[in-house]
């Protein structure tokens, strides 16, 4: 597909799309219900919603790791059947493969898609050398720290060039300085690329700093779109100080207003 | 809401135990690893000694239970002579054998039960049945199946192994962490490149983990097999010293065995270090 094709196309749309899981117990549970969103091509989208909203859901149905219950999942115009072969996906727990050094795990996705093993390993090099690994291509993940893992990740997903990224709260084990870091390694390697990105966090602050625009979901179950913010914050964005741009300030009183009382629900409805 | 107040509870009361536990493991060092190898030395001069005493004082009835020196010298014999080697080779080839065909034999159905449901569901009752029962019953029929040479101390070293394997191989195909799989399918993995590069890996570890146990059980079942009838082999040996209540000779064998299944076992607590190399050390 060529650019000026995919341009207007969404990147990935989802469209009233709803999960319903059977229960153990034999009755059914709605994840999310009737969810729309449009992500363009080149846009940076992060979802932000209480603990247990099914946010992970929306992501799965854009993977194709889920076939929504009701409703379609597009990418770029086609239905998403099976795998979505146009994205990568970051996951919120280690995902790389325990038995594999760096290298080799970042290079899995080149190999996969029938790459010669050398050419494979000279651009996971190019891509360790990015994140800042280049001495580390022969470990294996359990000797790296939580960031440097992060980091793999990141690598792992990007070196088959997706159009897509969906990334679920990849940063979330993080301390906050290290997630900080690699947020701004993440707007750096982004900003060039024209990727469109879904991001999902429970972090609204980090939401609202990378973004161009916040979705909101309500609380669970049969979670929906509560609200959607456009974040007009200029580009290239210093993240350390962002948070003290009055337009950030102002944003974020506003989106917290509501995430806050769709949390509020949330703990109710755990009392209860 | 429940876990929250038991994890609330459980917090004081662990750091309560932690303090006095290392406040006492700390100010006492360890033996030093020489000087302990100095007292299991110690000891076993100690216990052999004693028996060696007792036994010559007439305390201990040498016609059971011999006398740590003449074992000593029944064992350099049959080393010396060279009487032993040919037992201790067939032995061993048999455990061999035993150990790859019973692993192969678990890996590949172990396999297949773990990714077909339905022939899982199939097998169950019944690997369950073979599995309880006493493999040594099994012996008589593999004499009568195979004769008196290698083949029947295989088959039931193989009885023995691929339980082992194939129940580990099955937990651990079954076991395998849907985030990894989820997170190949989305590089672009195909099935083949699935079991390639998730499954089988994954499997592997569970394998080796039972290596330990499954060439021990190798092992096990070679001497048993030749003990219940063979024409050579180290358990032959002992049961024909068994037969002319030559004591010495039971406890040579058994002395060779052990000392040979403990190179055994360096060799593979080696290789699993070696093919285990990406796993954390534990308590590192």
């Amino acid at each position: 597909m060529t650019s000026t094709e995919t341009a207007h196309v969404p990147a990935v749309q989802l469209d009233a799309c709803t999960k319903e899981f059977v229960t153990p117990q034999g009755g059914s549970y709605f994840a999310v219900k009737g969810i729309d969103l449009t992500v363009m091509p080149g846009k940076f989208v992060s979802i932000v919603g209480p603990t247990g909203c099914g946010k992970s859901t929306v992501l799965n149905m854009a993977a194709g790791l889920m076939a929504p219950s009701e409703g379609e999942a597009r990418s770029f115009g086609a239905p998403v059947v099976g795998v979505n072969r146009r994205a990568s996906y970051m996951f919120q727990q280690d995902a790389l493969l325990p038995w594999k050094t760096v290298l080799d795990n970042v290079s899995l996705g080149l190999i996969m898609r029938g790459v010669g093993k050398k050419e494979a390993a000279a651009e996971a090099r190019r891509w360790l050398a990015k994140v800042g690994l280049s001495n580390f291509e022969d470990r294996y993940p359990h000797q790296l720290s939580g960031g440097m893992r992060k980091r793999t990740s990141i690598a792992q997903a990007w070196i088959v060039n997706p159009d897509i990224l969906l990334m679920d709260e990849p940063f979330s084990a993080l301390d906050v300085q290290t997630r900080q870091i690699m947020e701004n390694e993440l707007l750096d390697i982004w900003q060039e690329s024209g990727k469109a990105v879904i991001f999902i966090t429970h972090d609204l602050d980090e939401a609202i700093a990378l973004s161009d625009e916040v979705v909101l979901l309500s609380a669970g179950p049969a979670s929906h779109v509560v609200a959607r913010y456009d974040i007009t914050l200029p580009r290239p964005r210093n993240l350390l100080e962002i948070r003290d741009d009055p337009q950030f300030v102002e944003l974020h009183r506003e989106i917290w207003g509501k995430l806050r009382d769709e949390v509020a629900k949330t703990y109710a409805a755990k009392a209860a | 809401m429940s876990t929250t107040t038991i994890r609330a509870d459980a917090a004081p009361a662990a750091s309560a135990v932690r303090p006095p536990r290392s406040s006492r493991a700390r100010p006492r060092s360890e033996t030093p690893a020489m000087l302990m190898r100095f007292y299991q030395l110690l000891l076993t001069a100690l216990v052999l000694g004693a028996w060696e005493i007792l036994g010559r004082a007439g305390v201990i009835d040498t016609f059971f239970f011999s006398l740590p020196s003449a074992i000593g010298v029944a064992v350099w014999d049959w080393i010396a002579s060279g009487f032993i080697f040919p037992h201790l080779w067939i032995t061993l080839q048999e455990a061999l054998y035993a150990f790859i065909i019973g692993t192969g034999l678990g890996l590949i159905l172990g396999f297949l039960l773990a990714r077909v449901r339905f022939l899982e569901r199939l097998f169950e009752p019944f690997v369950q049945m073979f599995n309880a029962l006493p493999r040594v019953v099994l012996a008589p029929i593999f004499l009568l199946w195979f004769g008196l040479g290698i083949e029947s101390k295989v088959a039931f070293g193989v009885t023995l192994v691929f339980f082992i394997v194939f129940f580990n191989v099955l937990q651990g195909v079954k076991s395998v962490d849907k985030v990894l799989l989820d997170n190949a399918r989305m590089l672009g993995a195909t099935e083949r490149h699935l079991i390639q590069h998730v499954v089988l890996p994954s499997a592997l570890t569970w394998i080796f983990s039972s290596l330990h146990i499954s060439v021990g059980f190798a092992i096990v079942g070679a001497v048993v097999g030749e003990y219940l009838g063979a024409a050579a082999g180290v358990g032959y040996v002992i049961a024909q010293a068994q037969g002319v209540f030559d004591t010495e000779g039971v406890f040579a064998g058994m002395f060779i065995l052990m000392i040979v299944v403990l190179f055994v076992d360096l060799g593979v607590n080696r290789l699993e270090r070696y093919l285990l190399r990406w796993r954390p050390v534990p308590g590192a």
